[in-house]
């Protein structure tokens, strides 16, 4: 029985993760600039490939992974962020443009 | 077979083919990308996606080791995005929309030269500077 | 003591993480973080350690609220067979001074929903975000002002 719940949870996790890797891969395709299109990545993609880790954690049961997968989940969290900022500084620095649907940008205007 | 593994095996097989779509997805976008950030972001995202692939492997084969195998792809990956990003600021903005867009952000004096140099080294920086090949 | 009480833990950390619960480990584990535990001394010594521990884990809390939810919303809005954008950027007033909590802010702001830290200004006063959604800034700036902002001046003053 338990080993039925613990099944369901690790598919569950195994689903809305890749799930949550198709919304992001979909928005990189369909979003119209770069800087919006690091939302979808660097979001809707850190939790999917998160929750498969966690997923992997939930299946073995045993300590050393599930703080091994932890370890893993929490890395991730924690860089993607600092990339996505890092690649959107050097886009911005280096001019590309933001899309033509954009309502304001303030870094612009202070720059110059 | 018990109901518990079967659950898995479906539930494998559909995540490994939705992770498949998302990694076609993807490589369209690295492929198609207008702009250098944009391949950027895209193989960025590819790591994910393939940390996810090995997650669903390590279920699969019950190998845990597998897990130490995705930390560290994600640390490559993180340094690899890292030094991308370093390389855009260094390279400049020299490639196709720059000419459709008026340069509103670079004064256009400093691009000229970094222009030059960026297409110099072209043989030895591989397929980053792909986009140049057109021009 | 304090400082003992933490090595411990992360020998026992340690042990979870390499598998192997030998006594050897246990003590290898116990020098490697007392090792690193003694070179960020300096940062550590600040007083009311423990007190801040609450704050800080009410902190991460809201920081995975946060994630899950603008995964989400990320996700409606791509699944939207009409987007509706309305990206640009909008400068953020910083109230937090130190580098280390900018930091910590922009990292939060990054995995809010709809928004993504791009740049500080140099004299480290203006954040710059971008938002999918700048049709309303200020509404915005204030969720950011009485949410993150708010928790990390508890968490770190």
């Amino acid at each position: 029985m338990i080993e039925v719940l613990i099944a369901l949870l690790t598919a569950l996790l195994i689903l809305v993760g890749a799930g949550f890797a198709l919304v992001a891969a979909v928005g990189l395709t369909r979003l119209p600039d770069v800087y919006t299109r690091m939302h979808a990545a660097s979001k809707a993609g850190t939790v999917g490939s998160g929750l498969m880790l966690l997923a992997v954690a939930l299946h073995a049961g045993d300590l050393s992974t599930l703080a091994r997968a932890l370890a893993g989940f929490f890395f991730f969290v924690l860089t993607a962020p600092i990339s996505a900022h890092l690649l959107a500084m050097a886009a911005h620095k280096m001019g590309y443009p933001l899309h033509e649907k954009s309502v304001r940008d303030e870094l612009n205007d202070y720059r110059n | 077979m018990t109901a518990a593994q079967m659950i898995l095996s479906s539930a494998l097989w559909l995540a490994l083919v939705v992770l498949g779509l998302s990694f076609l997805l993807t490589v369209w976008r690295v492929i198609k990308g207008p702009t250098l950030p944009d391949r950027v972001v895209a193989l960025d995202m590819l790591v994910g996606i393939v940390i996810g692939f090995i997650a669903l492997i390590a279920i699969r084969t019950g190998f845990t080791l597998y897990i130490d195998i995705a930390i560290s792809l994600g640390l490559v990956g993180f340094l690899a995005t890292v030094a991308f990003a370093r390389f855009i600021l260094a390279q400049g903005r020299g490639d196709e929309t720059a000419e459709k867009e008026a340069s509103k952000v670079i004064p256009a004096p400093p691009l000229a030269p970094k222009r030059k140099r960026a297409s110099s080294r072209k043989p030895g920086a591989g397929p980053a500077v792909s986009g140049k090949a057109k021009k | 003591m304090t400082t003992y009480i933490l090595s411990l833990v992360f020998a026992v950390i340690w042990v979870a993480v390499t598998g192997s619960a030998t006594l050897h480990n246990l003590i290898f584990g116990f020098a490697l973080s007392t090792l690193s535990l003694w070179i960020v001394r300096e940062q550590m010594s600040a007083r009311g350690y423990w007190q801040r521990m609450g704050r800080f884990l009410s902190l991460l809390a809201l920081f995975f609220k946060e994630l899950a939810l603008s995964a989400w919303k990320v996700a409606v809005l791509v699944m939207n067979p009409r987007m509706e954008l309305k990206p640009g950027i909008f400068a953020y007033p910083l109230t937090v001074d130190r580098d280390f909590e900018i930091t910590l802010l922009a990292n939060l702001i990054t995995l809010t929903p709809g928004t993504l830290s791009v740049d500080v200004s140099q004299d480290r006063r203006t954040l710059f975000v971008h938002a999918i959604d700048c049709s309303d800034a200020e509404a915005v700036k204030r969720d950011i002002a009485t949410g993150f902002e708010r928790k990390i001046m508890e968490a770190f003053r």
